[in-house]
């Protein structure tokens, strides 16, 4: 009954549509749903990106995912510091200013959650049920880890980079989000503390007023409302870093529990692709499809995308558009000459490195990094 | 011109009204999903449950008891506050009302959340 009103609203507006083109009434732009992303939870804020947002190299913010395990800190970004201790020769405290005075470096990068895809497992997993849009692609700028740590000095047994933010969890009973870096990465010149994202100051929900960003590996590691850095020789002994975000060394059956000894914590994210353009079950006119999507890999670049239309037996390769960035998002293109019937749409990538996504995902108790070659149907009409 | 004009806000004005009554009506019955089910133990677990997250956390799962025990025995040593009977009657009623071979929910569509973009 609803949804008869809504198509009623929707044909007999169109007149009032139009002369909305020129006064933007926010009811109507709400009804666009241009800008809506899926909810997944309120509180905290987990909000995935819907499919139609991957037809373009850049993210734009106002579709980009949001991945929080607490409330959003309140930061009073005049009174802020970012701590560097530990390890370390001089210890820091850095204000904002302090931040913007250092060299700056701008580095396009995939922010995704290791979660993402976890809702597409079998057996199912615990965890916030994210399916394709928990990642985005964005240009952040900022300072380089580097020349941060250069300058507090570690010290000889220096190992890992310890980060925590400014949230905390709402009750004290709840571990505090923590995480570790290798110092190797920590110390490449990509990694960077961003005080930007596509080229504005980082929202409040965005990390306000600084992220860590670790180019190409998965989105735990990118510490939003960075307040503390620790050098450490060790690794941290904190429920976020260990038994937590950990995937098996080796394979496992799907659905059986895995020793926590053959379980190490994440660093790259794997080769994947999306079409953006289309959504299963789509119902599409015969003749010409523009699809695009984008695929990126962690590390390397995209060595090429290949489409299906026939269920996996023969592959085409879609064209790949502008330069290959060792982070980023590549968008392909391809032109489908949609004949009449039901189609199974099918993408893979593979990085530069030769990495081709799997058929099947490698199934973890944490529904962790799945890559499985994404399947979709359409059907197409004469 | 100024009539047409003032007709064409009163029609826009009219449309925006009704768009949002539709939007709160669809907002009532998409939000079912998320909706803790109506259950002698509805209550324990709304109670409980939702002093850190809201129940959607929840609402999304599909497991089976033993996933569902796995999941209370966590949440009990973030700080839920239960004895081990109110435990076991939440796991009974989570996997009574969400087990795996449940078809998953449908989550909804909403704006992006204030704070999520910088205006500067
Ligand atoms: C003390 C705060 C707190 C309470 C009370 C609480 N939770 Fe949670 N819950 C959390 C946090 C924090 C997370 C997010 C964990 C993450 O993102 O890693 C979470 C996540 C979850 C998840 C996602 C799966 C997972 O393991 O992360 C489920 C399901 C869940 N909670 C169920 C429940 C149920 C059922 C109850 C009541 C028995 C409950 N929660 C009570 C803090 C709480």
């Amino acid at each position: 009954m609803i949804l008869d009103r809504r198509e009623f609203l929707k044909t007999s507006l169109s007149g009032a549509a139009a002369l909305a083109c020129w006064v933007e009434i926010p009811a109507l732009a709400r009804a666009k749903g241009k800008d809506e992303l899926i909810r997944r939870t309120e509180r905290p804020l987990n909000y995935e990106s819907v499919r139609s947002t991957f037809t373009t190299r850049i993210t734009p913010v106002e579709r980009f995912y949001l991945r929080n395990h607490f409330d959003i800190p309140q930061v009073d970004v005049a009174k802020w510091r970012l701590q560097i201790r530990g390890l370390v020769e001089k210890p820091l405290s850095l204000s904002l200013a302090d931040l913007r005075r250092m060299p700056q470096a701008t580095v396009e990068a995939v922010l995704q959650c290791a979660g993402n895809g976890r809702g597409l497992f079998t057996p199912r997993v615990p965890g916030v049920q994210w399916r394709y849009g928990a990642m985005g692609n964005a240009e952040w700028k900022g300072v380089r880890l580097k020349d941060i740590l250069q300058r507090a000095g570690p010290k000889q047994d220096a190992a890992f980079v310890q980060v925590q933010g400014a949230e905390r969890p709402v009750m004290d009973t709840t571990p505090q989000f923590i995480r570790a870096i290798p110092l190797r990465k920590a110390v490449h010149p990509d990694t960077l503390l961003a005080l930007e994202m596509n080229g504005k100051p980082l929202a409040p929900n965005r990390g306000l007023p600084l992220r860590l960003v670790v180019p190409g590996w998965v989105g735990d590691d990118w510490m939003r409302h960075l307040v503390d850095i620790e050098v450490r020789a060790d690794e941290p002994k904190a429920f976020y870093y260990d038994p937590a975000y950990r995937f098996p060394v080796s394979p496992g059956a799907p659905g059986a529990a895995i020793p926590a000894d053959q379980m190490k914590p994440m660093t790259k994210v794997n080769v994947k692709s999306l079409i953006g353009s289309l959504e299963d079950g789509q119902r599409l006119r015969a003749g010409t499809q523009r699809i695009v999507g984008v695929a990126f890999s962690g590390e390397a670049g995209i060595d090429r995308v290949e489409l299906s239309f026939d269920s996996g037996k023969t592959w085409t390769k879609a064209a790949l558009e502008g330069p290959n960035t060792p982070y980023g998002f590549r968008v392909f293109r391809h032109a489908w000459k949609a004949e009449p019937g039901s189609h199974e749409i099918a993408c893979r990538a593979t990085d530069t490195a030769g990495l081709t996504q799997p058929e099947v995902p490698v199934w973890n108790p944490g529904g962790y990094l799945h890559n499985a070659i994404e399947r979709l149907r359409v059907e197409v009409q004469s | 011109m100024i009539r047409a004009l003032l007709a064409a806000s009163l029609l826009l004005a009219a449309v925006a009204w009704s768009l949002d009554t539709a939007r709160a009506d669809e907002a009532k019955t998409a939000s079912a999903p998320e909706d803790l089910p109506d259950d002698p133990a509805r209550p324990l677990v709304q109670g409980k449950c939702t002093l850190c997250h809201t129940a959607d956390y929840i609402t999304q799962q599909r497991l089976t008891e033993p996933a569902w025990q796995r999941t209370v025995d966590k949440m009990r040593k973030f700080g839920t506050p239960a004895t081990d009977e109110e435990a076991k009657a939440m796991v009974a009623y989570l996997a009574r009302n969400f087990p795996a071979d449940l078809p998953p929910p449908r989550s909804p569509r909403a704006p992006l959340p204030p704070g999520s973009v910088s205006r500067k």
